[in-house]
């Protein structure tokens, strides 16, 4: 177990390879194209935010933030004329990983709710920004940007461009997150989890390490940010909205806690049923609220369940 | 470095408020000594090791370990220095894996701990990690969740973390509490065995009498906060302050 080489259970691969060959399906059209490009982004941010909840044992209330700056990141330099796809990642990177060291260095020294709260309050000071002051267009956002490039002259204009684009963030987002989880790192932010004070009894410098865990979730977070202004053409206000931050986590809940790939088949699984619950019904939140429901009451482990997440398989 | 200082504790006080836990305790601990702190329920002893493991500030007085000043460390500077603790009430990772436990513990110690290579490389410390987990009878235990082994195993478990940590001063707050007779009588020749075998000093606070005269090299007895005596295991038997303190004092 512990002796064994690093290898990636051989069910993701399989289950990339499903989704590689998922436009092939006769029904993918291009809305459902775009909807699975929304499902896979909302999953790999839930994924990254299990880093925090179910590994460190930190839940963030502010990942909307990072989420909202890495789209704006993107829009702004497409709105500017810089169309390469790998300067507008970049750019999101260094944004959000400024603001995130930012936020990380002082929600860090706190626990528990304290550290919710304070992410919580920074994002809320960064969506205020950008929805009360002009600076960035105020509630309308940026609107009507120019499709990204990912080569000169090779422009990301369709959906099924977009949609493998997506699928190459999220096995990037996926491989980084199952070395980190069984890194010397990984099993730091595990042992913090299970018992904080222990662990700097043992040397850890504990802020330190969650620190870390706060910037690995949050940059990849951004990066799916950047990812979605690309795809929509725009960035708004609402993406850095809490109740967004809100999703994220019921995400995680709901495909389970320390699992990777269980918070990536809740995003998949919450996205969807947004999408075909309101395209019947207006108060499709009272439906999606009721499946919620059901499913902490009656699969407290998740969709994916805690399977291996606590025996920390490598 | 037998029989060198290495662990000096002058003149200790620390208050909370209006109580002082803790008043003037001064002793020295010198190499490869198994040192012990015992005195009744309420006596400071929880305190004093709180201070020298840094979870305290001393209100006044100096604490040194090996010449250096530790006043004002966090735990986990003391703890790189060499003193490892362990808890009175069990304190370990609960649903992580015995053998797990003791590895992140191992790994605190590697070079790449606290460094951005951390994210990629791995320490090995597996023979380490089994070693100490066999000294301790719990070899075959090494993948139980450490939620699910006996309160014995659970307190050998915790003395593992500490000494998976290479420590030069083991620090051990009533290692043997919960423990039955027996039980305890066997842990104490074990720790004392393996003490021995690793060079190590002990710090060891103990109320219960009989578990410290048979291991000891020296005690001190800590009283409300004050140290009444100290001396070789037979000098304190027959101390008059000592034993007004266990058996007249006892009760308030």
């Amino acid at each position: 177990m512990s002796s064994a080489p690093r290898t990636l259970p051989w069910g993701a691969p399989a289950a990339f390879a499903a989704l590689a060959l998922l436009p092939l399906a006769p029904f993918m059209s291009k809305y459902y194209l775009l909807l699975a490009f929304d499902a896979l982004v909302f999953g790999a941010i839930a994924m990254s935010l299990d880093l925090l909840m179910g590994y460190t044992g930190l839940v963030s209330f502010g990942h909307a933030a990072f989420y909202g700056l890495g789209a704006y990141a993107a829009a702004v330099l497409l709105e500017r004329g810089v169309l390469s796809l790998w300067a507008c990642l970049g750019f999101a990177l260094v944004v959000v990983g400024v603001y995130a060291f930012v936020v990380a260095y002082f929600a860090t020294t706190r626990r528990g709710i304290y550290f919710a709260l304070l992410t919580l309050i920074f994002a809320e000071v960064v969506y205020t920004f950008f929805r009360y002051t002009q600076t960035f267009g105020g509630s309308d956002g940026i609107q009507g940007l120019p499709e990204a490039m990912l080569l000169p002259g090779v422009p990301i204009d369709t959906p099924i461009k977009k949609y493998y684009l997506v699928l190459a963030y999220l096995i990037f987002g996926y491989v980084v997150c199952r070395l980190v989880v069984a890194s010397h790192f990984g099993r730091v932010l595990v042992a913090i989890r299970e018992n904080e004070d222990r662990a700097r009894f043992l040397g850890y410098n504990v802020p330190r390490y969650k620190m870390g865990a706060c910037m690995i979730s949050a940059l990849l977070t951004g990066l799916g940010g950047a990812l979605y202004a690309i795809r929509a053409s725009y960035a708004t206000p609402d993406l850095m909205l809490w109740t967004e931050s809100g999703e994220f986590i019921i995400s995680v809940m709901i495909g389970g806690l320390g699992t990777l790939a269980g918070p990536i088949v809740g995003g998949v699984f919450f996205t969807l049923l947004r999408d075909k619950v309101s395209s019947y019904v207006d108060w499709y939140f009272i439906v999606i609220g009721l499946v919620l429901v059901a499913i902490v009451l009656f699969m407290p482990r998740g969709l994916v369940g805690l399977r291996s997440a606590f025996r920390l398989r490598t | 470095m037998s029989g060198e200082v290495v662990l000096e504790v002058d003149f200790v006080s620390r208050s909370f408020g209006a109580l002082t836990a803790l008043s003037k305790v001064d002793f020295t601990v010198r190499g490869g000594q198994v040192f012990s702190v015992i005195g009744p329920n309420g006596a400071g002893k929880s305190t004093l090791f709180n201070v020298i493991s840094g979870l305290h500030a001393p209100t006044s007085g100096r604490v040194r370990f090996r010449g250096g000043d530790l006043t004002g460390l966090t735990p986990e500077a003391i703890s790189r220095l060499g003193i490892a603790k362990t808890f009175q009430i069990t304190n370990v990772f609960p649903k992580i894996s015995a053998f797990e436990n003791v590895r992140v513990a191992a790994q605190s110690r590697a070079r790449v701990s606290g460094r951005l290579s951390s994210l990629w490389r791995s320490p090995d410390v597996e023979r380490e990690v089994m070693e100490l987990l066999s000294a301790f009878g719990l070899e075959s235990r090494r993948d139980e969740l450490a939620e699910n082994l006996s309160h014995g195993e659970q307190r050998y478990l915790e003395i593992c973390l500490a000494l998976a940590t290479d420590p030069t001063l083991l620090l051990l707050d009533e290692p043997t509490a919960g423990m039955t007779p027996g039980e305890t009588k066997a842990a104490t020749t074990l720790i004392r065995r393996i003490a021995g075998d690793r060079g190590l000093t002990l710090l060891l606070i103990e109320h219960d009498m009989s578990v410290v005269m048979g291991i000891s090299d020296r005690i001190a007895v800590l009283h409300f906060g004050e140290k009444i005596a100290e001396g070789a295991p037979d000098e304190i038997r027959n101390d008059p302050a000592v034993i007004e303190a266990y058996l007249g004092g006892a009760e308030d």
